[in-house]
């Protein structure tokens, strides 16, 4: 569990907003070093991380977790030291007010995202809109435009707190927590009984186009392909039956994008071993990397995991430590079996 | 000063558990108290110190010790807890912040997801009975082992100096003013000021709540003038029209004519101004009337005393990022003091 902690910190105080995930090459080369035998990059910012089996023609098996996270971008830079800005991905406008936020322009440059007062407001109540928000820098105008430009990248402010029962408190868990999970995986493969060789994507732009590993597998065509995202948990009782418990372990996705029977190879896999996981049911899309990477290339045979996490798309986003470590034993088991 | 600033900011301390904050105050003080002087604790939790000078006209200085926080109010089967504000605070700076308990017990206010909201839902905007805090609990004996209903919590957030003079944290709304009287405490020892007022420090409690320290305060007190000092809520940010900006941060102490609560003595506020004229310490006016504070209370109890408030304008107060600008903290602090050594005014 120190190894995911560690692996987890490191990636989530890497800055990766979609579309700029070079920026987190030296946390991604750090932690692959020692665990991959190679690690490339890609036009669109794909990390391409390698680690071969002993075994001879050995099939490719794919692993796909996205490193890029939303955030914003700076879109004019006004009078006063606010900067107007544009989301990237989908965000919450109701939770941004007084939420802190760090801007990577020349240098990183901190601050707040506005926030009227009630008895001021113009428009009354109700979510504000994202165009009326902006970032309070502190700095003059004159100053600022020496320090960020239109275009610059804006991520939260982030703290990671490891928290009562296990659990930790961050933003970017989305999809970090898999990546991680993967991370500690492959740190556990033994290459003399490795099925498969193993290629991870640390994809980029899942946020804004659900991209990344599509294009790497023209690169790369995997013989499968395993998608790990997070996904929503369940947060009051009786919610949807399309969400999943936290601190149950990690899911396998039910969907009609994702491959019948490899699904069910691993299911019967993972019960014969008694390892516990949870059903997700995604009767159609899943609105995941699976959906672009199932029909990538020559098509892929694909099979979805999931770990639950509270909060999506927030500063505070919030998964179980057991939820990570249960989807990294799920894909220590999957990479030694043949034939699934 | 900014030290102090920093370290009481960050202690614990919503309407009614001011405990902490009462003690910081105390430990920094109580090797400084002017010869004669006393440091007393009322019933309600305010802390006061007198320094007398007996028989002159009475003027008690004041600020808040307690912060904007939360209580818990009900604990689910899913180990969440739900909540509501110990004073006034809008649901809009609450989704997806870090809090903390007194205990240290570390959260987050938990909302749904903005991809499951329906388009009513993400219209209407947040309200603070459809989040709940995830203390990492998922069920409820979990919850109960850390936690109970009538349990209280703040902001989890970080002193950050930034921009060009600015400074943002929780509770800057008052500790602000906290700090600024125990400079003043310590200058009056230090310096071996010799006041032309009977003078007290009112440290009072559950100011967020309605002004209710203040009561017992000002009645054990019976001042003939009151000096609140705290922060006051602008609309200071690009794009709003003039009027609604109230104040500008960096533009100076701010002395008020009058907010919803009280109309300030105008012959007080008028001797304030004269002071700064005359020691050339920058300040502006509010152009808008709004919020409330402590001398809403002092005004209208026992003695009625005649009241003046001085303040540092702030952006996104009662958030986990109030912001002040440090030059206009200096020139409260640098107003207070010059009202302290001034002369009793005297009707133009």
């Amino acid at each position: 569990m120190e190894q995911i902690k560690k692996i987890l910190k490191d990636l989530c105080d890497g800055f990766s907003v979609s579309g700029h995930e070079l920026y987190g090459k030296e946390v991604i080369e750090k932690l692959a070093g020692g665990i991959f035998d190679e690690v490339r990059t890609d036009n669109l910012g794909n990390f391409i991380l390698v680690k071969k089996s002993n075994k001879e023609n050995a099939k490719k098996l794919l692993i796909d977790a996205h490193f890029d996270t939303v955030g914003m971008m700076v879109s004019q830079i006004k009078d006063g030291g606010f900067l107007k800005f544009v989301e990237v991905g989908g965000l919450d406008a109701s939770v941004l007010p007084s939420t802190e936020v760090i801007i990577h322009g020349k240098e990183d440059v901190y601050g707040i995202i506005t926030s009227t007062p009630p008895h001021l407001k113009v428009a009354g109540t109700g979510t504000p809109k994202l165009e009326d928000l902006m970032i309070d820098t502190g700095y003059s105008k004159e100053r600022l435009e020496e320090l960020v430009w239109v275009g610059a990248p804006v991520c939260f402010k982030n703290n990671v707190d490891f928290i009562y029962g296990n659990n930790v408190t961050s933003a970017g868990l989305d999809d970090k927590a898999c990546l991680c999970a993967i991370f500690d995986a492959v740190s556990k493969m033994d290459k003399d009984n490795m099925a498969y060789n193993v290629y991870v994507t640390a994809s980029a732009q899942e946020e804004t186009g659900k991209c990344g590993p599509a294009r790497a597998s023209f690169e790369i065509e995997p013989d499968i392909a395993i998608i790990t995202d997070v996904n929503f948990a369940k947060m009051e009782k009786g919610e949807d039956f399309e969400s999943i418990e936290m601190g149950k372990g990690a899911g396998i996705d039910i969907s009609s994008l994702v491959d019948r029977k490899l699904t069910r190879s691993i299911r019967e896999l993972l019960d014969s071993k008694g390892i516990n996981y949870q059903i997700v049911c995604e009767p159609t899309r899943t609105g995941t990397n699976n959906d672009a990477l199932s029909i990538s290339s020559f098509g892929v045979r694909t099979a979805l995991m999931s770990i639950p996490l509270r909060s999506m798309h927030t500063p505070s986003e919030t998964v179980n430590l057991g939820d990570i470590k249960s989807l990294s034993s799920i894909l220590l088991a999957v990479a030694t079996k043949e034939e699934l | 000063m900014r030290e102090l600033l920093k370290k009481l900011s960050l202690a614990f301390g919503p309407s009614g558990c001011e405990d902490k904050v009462r003690e910081i105050i105390e430990n920094e003080i109580k090797d400084k108290l002017p010869k004669g002087a006393t440091m007393t604790t009322d019933n309600t939790g305010n802390l006061i110190v007198h320094i007398p000078n007996e028989g002159k006209t009475k003027l008690m200085v004041n600020a808040h010790m307690d912060e904007v926080g939360f209580m818990v109010t009900g604990i689910l089967e899913n180990g969440m807890l739900k909540f509501g504000c110990v004073g006034g605070i809008d649901p809009v700076v609450l989704g997806s912040k870090r809090v903390i308990f007194e205990s240290g017990v570390k959260g987050n206010v938990a909302v749904k997801p903005v991809h499951l909201l329906t388009k009513e839902e993400y219209k209407a905007g947040p309200r603070v009975k459809n989040m709940s805090i995830d203390i990492g609990a998922t069920t409820k004996e979990e919850a109960e082992k850390i936690t109970f209903v009538g349990d209280y919590f703040t902001f989890d957030s970080d002193y950050i100096e930034y921009g060009e003079g600015f400074v943002k944290c929780k509770a800057l709304d008052d500790r602000l003013g906290c700090a600024i009287m125990c400079q003043v405490i310590k200058d009056i020892y230090e310096e071996n000021i010799k006041s032309d007022y009977d003078l007290y420090f009112a440290f009072t409690c559950r100011e967020e709540v309605g002004y209710s320290g203040a009561f017992g305060a000002s009645m054990k007190i019976k001042p003939d003038y009151a000096l609140v000092i705290e922060s006051k809520a602008v609309g200071d940010i690009y794009g709003s029209p003039d009027e609604k900006k109230v104040s500008i941060l960096g533009d100076g102490v701010i002395i008020s004519f009058a907010d919803r609560g009280a109309i300030y003595d105008r012959d007080f506020v008028r001797h304030i101004m004269s002071l700064c004229d005359k020691e050339k310490i920058k300040y502006q006016t509010n152009k808008y009337i709004s919020g409330g504070n402590d001398s809403a209370n002092i005004q209208k109890n026992a003695s009625g005393a005649k009241v003046s408030v001085l303040s540092c304008a702030s952006r996104y107060i009662h958030s986990q990022s109030d912001v002040i600008h440090l030059e206009d903290f200096e020139n409260t602090y640098q107003t207070v003091l010059a009202v302290i050594k001034s002369a009793v005014p005297t009707k133009e």
